[in-house]
């Protein structure tokens, strides 16, 4: 029997080995569509090839689609229509193409948000957990402890039981190739209700919603349509109405958007490129009218131009859906992280609560947890705080529209996430009502919208109540205290023996700069993607400082995986070789900090708030996400790009520590999928290549023209040309310079006249910057 | 704090802060009374309520929060997560269904028995008295069958809600009535 529930439960399940999100994800590759052929191709073979398309010397392999046409999924699979009847309350008219089983009333009370009698039209969003019952008796022998109850959050899990749940891969868009055995992923209900007064009815109005449940999770690409086809329904009340929405939703194609691995996403969502993989769409194009041409749909012209276009932004993937024939433009975002659903903002969020703290900042009960740093903890950070940690916390819109709160609930979420971790939106409630009290309080650690003000006189119900109309968090008296924890002590002992650190900061973690920062970005528009990428960081940082605090209390972290060769022990020399013959095998790994000092003083700060977030479900949710991910997500295990490269940045190297980064990291960036890795650690709004460019300023040559060979691959790389292109000018000179060496180094020999040092310095650099934007100038034409 | 402060202030000055919770079967006129309440002099017209309605009236110094809760029988079961707190329960009957007169009894006795419930005031409006045929209050208190309750205050006032007769009288006798302090 299926079911459908209204949030996503999650099982009981501990192991992880056997579910299905473990045997897909690490099916991944790190390139899914062109990796390169061997992992040793040359720069030399690149260049031959780089006046052809750019994607030529990448693809060997064919680029896969994300919604491929011969799907079995369709895009939405359910539409629902719910009315408010005058004697009875809510219930369900009609359901197409099947009865969506499961408590029809329970569905019914979600499509009619409270109010809705007070507002001619409301948004609404809720989540729903589609069980198909023979699918959880396979996987009952894979340690699930007990089978989903069918019942709306029947299931009590365990507190602080992990959340493992083997649909919950599906929320990573990455695992939807294998749909095989997959289990249900999420379904999203994207509602809308309208209120119509009539006189000629029995007290005056009707009121009724239509619903529409997909597995996508950018459901709000069908606002426009579910707006022109309830107005439809008002008319002409029957099933036809919802079939016809049915069957043109479901027409859109989407075929022509390629699927990108993680490393790819990683690189895109963080560019601002806008021709960011358009090779890509090139080739799903070609790949298509090839497929045509063998089949005979349509012949190939070489004077006809393609009838497919190629996407102005490679970050949305433009379609239409035709409803009644009226052609609706979509846009279906490229990249979508996990815990990313419908189209919040996050900067709507922060400022929401950010604008009330800055006029007047209110002091919040200490709890160890959540105000991490001090009674004037910054709102949003008590937030994140409160999720990272599991509370349950409750936004509240009294008045507002229940979209609103919806909305607030899924930044809330994607902002707590970052893209890294996971397990909140299946714990979220983006919209729910006193009808659900009962069922929701079993849940523990939920998020949920709610725009009924009685929450606000039971602080039994919560930890952390976020009010959307004043913009004020608040603490409920009934918090559980933070218990005391290993760590804890740990850290308490370590400083009673430090000499008191007369601490110039006040700001040990980071937080107050960081919030200071975000807001600069908001007030200086940068836009929803720069934010959600300095967010995306700030997890990131959180999740490597945890992984740090874990090697120093417990000796060994479960949150990082260490390389092949690398040492355990936190006291392990950091840029030491353990094989000198091996560049590659350069030492250290995890977060930088400029000393030791720097590092204790953030990590006591962070003792509590990293305490409180393991035994949560998105740590042990990350944890087995490191594990599937990663080869997929680190295709070089060793060195630790990521720590070496920012040892560059943050620290002051020695000539010879940095050479040793240097080598190791031409030696060890060589194929597609090592490029996308180092790109990723080096993104356009952190610097970008620079660190990795100064290596050509390096006193050694032999490491300058390292990073000349490193810089070329990076260069003939379809990301990479980006990242080079807007490497400044200082740096491409110093690469020419080099080049020019190493030129006349190995032709000076034979045949010293075609470039006599000195000759013509005017016109020379500006062929060789064209060599070395070559690859990027051509493909663009 | 905000909200001590302001129940000094109200200590001072007089004025009361009151949490009432306004119940009744669907369609018994309960939104009608609350903006007939809040907008005395105009004409209110409503449609079903889903969910509820939430305003404040100042009536005689007194500060009435008034939560008008949704009646069909399906959502009824939500009534109770609006008790806690409530000083005052207004009970609203449409005195011309005789025919729902019952159930209304069963529903009332069932929030004055929850032990959330227990000292709050009750006001009963035997609504629509306009409509020929309906019940009076003597008969709408005999068939509540309120003389049966021990330790509660209750009064029953007859009202027509949509020309706001008999409104404010209940209101009055709320506000007369009140002892205890707003609890939070």
């Amino acid at each position: 029997m299926a079911t459908t529930l209204p949030y996503r439960p999650s099982n009981d399940s501990l192991s992880a080995s056997n579910n299905r999100q473990t045997s897909g994800l690490p099916r991944l590759s790190p390139a899914a569509s062109f990796i390169g052929r061997s992992p040793s191709s040359s720069h030399g073979s690149y260049r031959r090839t780089s006046t052809e398309n750019a994607a030529s010397s990448f693809k060997p392999r064919r680029c896969k689609a994300q919604y491929p046409l011969d799907s079995p999924e369709r895009h939405v699979e359910y539409i629902l229509v719910a009315s408010f009847h005058i004697d009875r309350g809510p219930i369900m008219e009609h359901q197409y193409p099947a009865a969506i089983s499961g408590d029809e009333s329970m569905l019914a009370e979600l499509m009619l948000p409270d109010q809705t009698h007070v507002r001619s039209q409301d948004w609404t969003m809720f989540f729903l957990h589609k069980d198909t019952s023979g699918e959880d008796e396979t996987n009952e022998a894979g340690g699930k402890k007990k089978k989903r109850k069918s019942k709306y959050i029947g299931n009590q899990e365990g507190a602080g039981l992990p959340d493992d749940d083997p649909g919950e891969a599906s929320d990573d868009p990455d695992s939807s190739d294998d749909e095989g055995g997959e289990g249900p992923p999420l379904m999203y209900v994207l509602n809308l209700v309208n209120t119509k007064q009539d006189n000629t009815v029995r007290r005056g109005a009707v009121v009724k919603a239509m619903a529409i449940c997909t597995r996508h999770s950018f459901l709000h690409i069908y606002k426009p349509l579910l707006l022109l086809a309830l107005e439809d329904y008002f008319k002409s009340p029957y099933p036809e109405t919802l079939a016809t929405l049915y069957d043109a939703v479901n027409a859109m194609d989407l075929s022509l958007m390629p699927k990108m691995s993680i490393l790819e996403r990683h690189i895109l969502q963080s560019s601002n490129t806008k021709d960011m993989f358009l090779e890509k769409f090139e080739q799903m194009i070609r790949q298509r009218e090839e497929e045509e041409a063998q089949n005979g749909e349509c012949p190939p012209s070489p004077k006809k131009m393609s009838r497919y276009a190629l996407p102005r932004d490679t970050h949305e993937f433009e379609s239409k859906v035709v409803y009644n024939d009226i052609p609706i433009p979509v846009k279906i975002p490229t990249v979508i992280w996990p815990e990313t659903v419908g189209d919040f903002s996050l900067i709507k969020l922060i400022q929401t609560f950010a604008v009330p703290h800055a006029t007047s900042p209110q002091a919040f009960p200490a709890h160890p947890h959540l105000t991490t740093s001090g009674p004037f903890t910054h709102p949003i950070i008590v937030l994140v705080n409160a999720i990272l940690t599991q509370k349950r916390v409750v936004f509240l819109g009294h008045n507002r529209p229940s979209g609103e709160v919806a909305e607030a609930v899924l930044a809330a979420c994607a902002l707590a996430s970052g893209g890294i971790l996971r397990g909140f939106t299946r714990h979220a409630f983006p919209y729910t009502d006193l009808s659900k009290i009962d069922d929701l309080l079993q849940v523990p650690g939920f998020i949920a919208g709610v725009t009924n003000p009685t929450f606000a006189n039971h602080p039994e119900w919560w930890d952390v109540l976020c009010d959307l109309p004043t913009g004020r968090i608040k603490i409920s008296s009934h918090v559980e205290p933070a218990p005391v924890t290993e760590g804890l002590l740990f850290f308490q002992q370590q400083n009673s023996l430090l000499p008191p650190t007369t601490s110039t900061s006040s700001d040990p973690t980071g937080d107050t700069l960081f919030i200071e920062d975000i807001l600069r970005s908001i007030s200086q528009r940068h836009g929803e993607n720069a934010v959600r990428a300095k967010w995306r960081a700030y997890i990131t940082k959180f999740v490597r400082v945890a992984a740090a605090f874990e090697e120093a209390v417990y000796g060994a972290s479960n949150l990082y995986i260490i390389g092949p060769g690398e040492e355990l022990s936190p006291d392990s020399p950091t840029g030491h070789q353990s094989d000198a013959s091996d560049p590659t095998s350069l030492r250290g790994h995890g977060y930088v900090w400029t000393d030791e000092g720097a590092k204790q003083r953030e990590l006591s700060a962070s003792v509590s708030r990293i305490e409180g977030w393991r035994n949560t479900r998105s740590y042990y949710s990350y944890i087995q996400d490191i594990a599937a991910m990663y080869y997929p997500a680190r295709p070089i295990q060793r060195p630790d790009i990521h720590h070496h490269h920012d040892r560059l940045r943050a620290l002051k190297l020695s000539h010879a520590e940095a050479a040793s980064i240097y080598l190791a990291l031409s030696h060890a960036v060589k194929d597609y999928a090592g490029i996308c890795q180092l790109l990723t650690v080096a993104p356009e709004n952190q610097a970008g290549l620079f660190y990795v460019s100064m290596g050509l300023f390096h006193p050694d040559q032999v490491v300058r023209e390292a990073t000349v060979d490193l810089l070329d691959r990076i260069a003939a790389h379809p990301a990479g040309r980006h990242f080079w292109t807007h490497v400044g000018r200082f740096a491409k000179l110093g690469y020419i310079r080099v080049k020019r060496e190493r030129d006349a180094a190995t032709q000076s020999p034979a045949s010293p006249v075609p470039t006599s040092p000195g000759a013509s310095f005017g016109g020379e650099p500006q062929s060789l910057v064209g060599v070395a934007m070559g690859d990027g100038m051509q493909r663009r034409s | 704090m905000g909200v001590q402060v302001s129940k000094m202030m109200g200590k001072i000055f007089g004025t009361k802060e009151m949490r009432i919770l306004m119940l009744g079967l669907d369609a018994a006129g309960k939104t009608t009374i609350l903006y007939k309440l809040k907008l005395s002099n105009q004409d209110v017209t409503t449609i079903p309520t889903v969910g509820f309605n939430v305003e404040s009236v100042t009536y005689k110094n007194v500060k009435f929060n008034v939560w008008d809760v949704g009646g069909q029988d399906k959502i009824r079961p939500l009534w109770r997560h609006y008790y806690s707190g409530t000083q005052g329960l207004i009970f609203v009957v449409d005195s011309s269904d005789t025919a729902r007169v019952e159930e209304a009894r069963s529903e009332l006795h069932k929030i004055i028995n929850d032990r959330e419930m227990k000292d709050a005031l009750l006001l009963v409006f035997a609504n629509k008295q306009d409509i020929p045929g309906h019940l009076t209050p003597e008969e709408i208190t005999q068939q509540l069958q309120l003389t049966k309750l021990k330790d509660k205050l209750w009064y029953v006032a007859p009202s027509v809600a949509t020309d706001g007769t008999g409104i404010f009288e209940g209101l009055a006798w709320l506000s007369n009535n009140v002892k205890t302090p707003a609890q939070k």
